[in-house]
């Protein structure tokens, strides 16, 4: 018989005794780590790959030279936004862009537009340099209007156009949404699940090698309870940690929707993995093998889980950003059932193990 | 010779015992999910992985259009019958209608139209890619040419800010001498069948995991020469290198974890008392212990850059990445007090080490910033591009360095007294190091601690410029000042708190000016020797001048390395434990201020 009591009280300490060894501040520290250092690089990235961004603090004209044929692209530069020609000699040109006082040079060949070859264009920048970078994604907008003033050109000679599509300027996307909802939110959302499951091996596998299952037995409780005691333990802290994620998503602007269902899926999953990682350690009772074989099954797991659409990261994805309808219940039913089962299995193995101790 | 001798029993019986120890069903499964995870790995490469799958509705009136972006998962498409005429967006993230994209006005709606954008752009290259005439598809080509700029250090110096453009008011006039370069060659001499291959597969990145399979087998990457057409100018930053990751660290760190679980449970109800009571030297203990696992990671890397018909050069980089992790595991064993912890601390040090090695390998192609991790290395010689010998020692040194200090401080605690302890981490943490020093000498063993723990100031200024470096710019600049004096301020009181704790009645008020002044000099030698070394290539960036100054004079970093030492110092001896916090902050903020009136006065 499982007493709720019982299991309330192994619950308690064991939490007490994380909280003790500090070690769960360590966790913790671990997951605020990989979310600043990931937002950094998000607005980092953002700024360098987005002109936009960085105009806003730097109003600078970008010089670039231009040598070589006079051709439409010319005009072109001059007419982009933060750029500026100079005509000038190639050599000349290169002198100066490598004591900085250009941005770029190009020079351009004397190719018809309308020749049987390519123009090409060659374009000096300066190495290992970010602000070449920024030039580059301005440049790049240039040939792109260049090229297609070319290919006008060259129209009759394709044999298909595709179907041309209008898009509406500039209107600010950026790969941050699909960053932060497709993969940080899931992941960060996901990973007490993780830590949980791996702490579940180490605090079964623990009174096995210390060799305290004796006195624990002795004492007036079953070893079920024990077991329960101590998922109960790890469960507990995932919706905690999950939850207070997304608190603090929320407050910096990330807005996310279904909470309490994101909540839910993640509470399920995280029994699931736990149960399993429980399983393991009680099968082999010795943390090295106990963690590789549950580590490479997690990995094959997941890996099989992920590409299935409709898979729990992806459902969190979609419920935090509203996409979805209620077919995610569904698979938090599915997720539900396997949880009871292997509840049920994980009760009858523990009064397996505690039958055959008694017997020797 | 003996110690060999030593050396290679410990290792034999190390292998016999893991083999033995481990339940026997233990090989069986671990060869079904091996192969199981081989199955997966192929069935999840044909599935694709579906993490942002129908993230957005949208609706198309075209159907050979609403085809094409129904390939992407991302999207869930509806089709509209033709000149559809909606309010707004009617419902929908987008709506594609009479050749015109519009996307509702929310977030959701902009990421969709960026999406949407370039889906349709592989479309359109997709069409083009396959026209007879390639050259009427594609007439404009970019030769891409770097010109390496030698004035970029000498520029903060000189009052102007790096990361701003040069003016461009006026006409630029070189001040230097000319040099006649003759113009480029008109034609391409590559085959247009060649080129077309490469657009081709340049364009084709819909499908992700063809992406990663491609980095892998080198198809992706290679290139032929630098022609581009103009939407292939500056290629997305290389996120795909997460998949070195997996594929190269994550089993190396993997099998590093069983020599931690041996270590640990030499430790566990003192299981190793025998061990320790033979006369086998510490070195040999620990060095034998070690070896099956190195060799088994070393083959394990072999196979994999076998197996992916890679340079096995990448080994080269990969066995500093094998020594550290070995280095770290063996710490890490010794001073985890229960699984718990130990689980913890290492997820801890993984996560650390792999943010490490990944983040700077993002702007492989970009910036020399790049070259501290030695999985750029790996991506450089994916690409096809290689490395220098320069180039190596510059990204591993660090790797060497702070490996060999951590087997040290293994060695010389691998004793009873420290390995059965049941203290706290951080108390014995400070055990170790307290261990590490001569109680004998203690001016020389500050002055040595100070010296090896430089590798490991260097690493975590790294980080943290890899962290700030994508800040704009003076933010990165004043956020990478302030932390780098933090962290070199909180590194040279550790020889401190560690003796304070250790022999508490040696250091007097008389003897901590001295013991400050070798921490400091130790500390200084020590930075030194290494930008000697290696850093020369970081220290000519304005991110360099910030973490390295005062490679000039020696005198003044000499007197604000004393400085730091002696507040911090002085507050432990007043304050006791309490002091400490306050000793730290104190000393960073003089630190931080020395280093912006020197940076600042110079460049602003």
């Amino acid at each position: 018989m499982v007493k709720p009591r019982t299991i309330y009280v192994i619950c308690k300490k064991e939490i007490q005794s994380l909280l003790n060894e500090r070690t769960l501040i360590l966790a913790i520290m671990l997951q605020v780590f990989i979310a600043l250092f990931s937002s950094f690089l998000m607005v980092g990235l953002t700024s360098m790959y987005d002109p936009a961004a960085i105009s806003q603090y730097s109003h600078a004209e970008y010089g670039i030279g231009y040598a070589g044929n006079d051709s439409a692209l010319r005009s072109y530069i001059d007419q982009a936004k933060d750029l500026r020609v100079f005509p000038m000699d190639l050599s000349t040109g290169l002198e100066a862009l490598s004591e900085r006082k250009l941005s770029a040079v190009v020079y351009v060949p004397d190719t018809r537009p309308d020749a049987t070859d390519p123009i090409k264009v060659t374009l000096y920048t300066q190495q290992n340099d970010l602000q070449s970078a920024v030039v580059n994604i301005r440049l790049k907008e240039v040939f792109i209007a260049y090229e297609k003033e070319l290919r006008q050109v060259r129209a009759a000679r394709l044999t298909e156009v595709p179907i041309p599509l209008k898009f509406p300027a500039q209107t600010g996307g950026s790969d941050f949404f699909e960053f932060v909802y497709g993969l940080l939110i899931p992941l960060l959302v996901f990973m007490p699940a993780i830590i949980s499951s791996a702490m579940i091996i180490d605090l079964i596998t623990e009174e096995y090698e210390h060799r305290t299952l004796e006195v624990l037995l002795a004492a007036p409780v079953s070893f079920a309870e024990v077991i329960w005691g101590k998922i109960a333990a790890c469960l507990v802290l995932v919706p905690i940690q999950a939850g207070a994620w997304m608190v603090l998503l929320q407050l910096n602007g990330i807005g996310i929707q279904h909470g309490p269902e994101i909540l839910l899926h993640v509470t399920a999953g995280s029994c699931l993995l736990v149960l399993l990682g429980a399983l393991t350690a009680l099968h082999y009772r010795e943390r090295t093998s106990a963690q590789f074989i549950f580590s490479t099954a997690l990995v094959i797991v997941m890996l099989l889980v992920l590409a299935f659409p409709m898979n729990p990261l992806n459902l969190i994805a979609r419920l935090s950003v509203g996409a979805i309808g209620g077919e995610h219940w569904v698979i938090l039913t599915g997720v539900l059932a396997a949880v009871l089962l292997l509840s049920l299995l994980t009760t009858r193995y523990a009064g397996i193990i505690t039958r055959r101790f008694i017997e020797g | 010779m003996h110690l060999l001798a030593q050396t290679l029993t410990i290792a034999r019986w190390e292998v016999k015992r893991s083999l033995t120890m481990m339940r026997r069903d233990v090989l069986p499964v671990s060869i079904v999910l091996f192969i199981l995870l081989i199955a997966v790995t192929g069935f999840a490469a044909q599935n694709g992985m579906h993490l942002e799958d129908r993230l957005y509705t949208i609706g198309v009136d075209d159907p050979v259009l609403a085809g094409v972006f129904t390939g992407d998962a991302r999207f869930t498409v509806a089709t509209l019958p033709v000149d559809t005429l909606l309010q707004g967006t009617g419902g929908y993230d987008l709506v594609v209608t009479r050749g015109q994209a519009v996307p509702a006005p929310t977030q959701r709606g902009r990421a969709a139209l960026l999406t949407l954008s370039r889906d349709y752009s592989r479309y359109v290259n997709a069409v083009y890619t396959s026209q007879p005439d390639l050259f009427a598809a594609y007439p404009l080509w970019i030769d891409l040419q770097n010109v390496k700029s030698e004035l970029d250090f000498v520029a903060t110096q000189s009052g102007q800010q790096v990361a701003a453009a040069p003016r461009a008011d006026r006409m630029p006039v070189p001040e230097g001498t000319v040099v006649q370069v003759s113009t480029p060659p008109a034609g391409i001499d590559i085959a247009p069948d060649q080129l077309r291959q490469q657009v081709a597969s340049g364009s084709d990145q819909n499908d992700q995991v063809a992406r990663y399979s491609d980095l892998l087998s080198k198809k992706g990457v290679q290139q032929q020469g630098d022609f581009k057409i103009p939407s292939q100018i500056s290629p997305p930053l290389p996120f795909d290198s997460i998949i070195l990751v997996f594929v190269f660290i994550f089993p190396l760190y993997f099998t590093s974890q069983f020599f931690m679980m041996s270590i640990m449970n030499e430790r566990v109800e003192r299981r190793g008392e025998p061990l320790l009571s033979t006369p086998v030297h510490p070195v040999a203990i620990i060095l034998g212990k070690a070896l099956p696992y190195l060799l088994t990671m070393f083959l394990t890397a072999t196979v994999l850059l076998l197996l992916m018909h890679a340079s096995l050069l990448i080994l080269a980089a990969l066995f500093p990445v094998i020594l550290f992790f070995l280095a770290s595991a063996l710490i890490i064993g010794m001073v985890a007090r229960s699984y718990k912890e130990l689980s913890f601390v290492s997820i801890f040090f993984s996560t650390m080490a792999t943010s490490y090695l990944f983040f700077p390998s993002i702007f492989a192609n970009v910036h020399v910033v790049s070259l501290i991790s030695p999985l750029t290395l790996i991506v450089l010689s994916m690409q096809g591009d290689g490395f220098t010998l320069a180039d190596y020692g510059y990204s591993t040194i660090l790797f060497y360095l702070t490996s060999l200090v951590l087997f040290y401080i293994g060695v010389v605690n691998f004793g009873e007294e420290q390995l059965f302890s049941q203290h706290r981490l951080l108390p014995r943490v400070r055990e170790f190091i307290g261990t590490a020093l001569s109680k004998k000498r203690p001016y020389l063993s500050l002055f040595l601690l100070n010296l090896l723990l430089i590798p490991f100031v260097f690493m975590a200024q790294m980080m943290t410029l890899v962290l700030f470096f994508n800040l704009p710019m003076p933010y990165s600049l004043v956020l990478l000042i302030i932390t780098a004096a933090f962290i070199e301020e909180l590194v040279k009181s550790i020889g401190l708190v560690a003796f304070l704790a250790v022999l508490p009645d040696l250091f007097t008020w008389k003897r901590l000016v001295p013991a400050a002044a070798v921490t400091a000099l130790g500390f200084l030698v020590g930075e030194k020797l290494l930008l000697l070394v290696t850093l020369t290539q970081i220290t000519e960036s304005v991110f360099g001048s910030a973490l390295f100054t005062s490679l000039q004079v020696l005198w003044m970093p000499l007197l604000l390395h004393f400085t730091g030492v002696l507040i911090v110092g002085a507050s432990l001896k007043a304050g006791g434990k309490r002091g400490y916090i306050p000793g730290l902050v104190l000393a960073t903020a003089v630190h931080t201020l020395y280093n912006l009136v020197l940076i600042m006065g110079w460049s602003w």
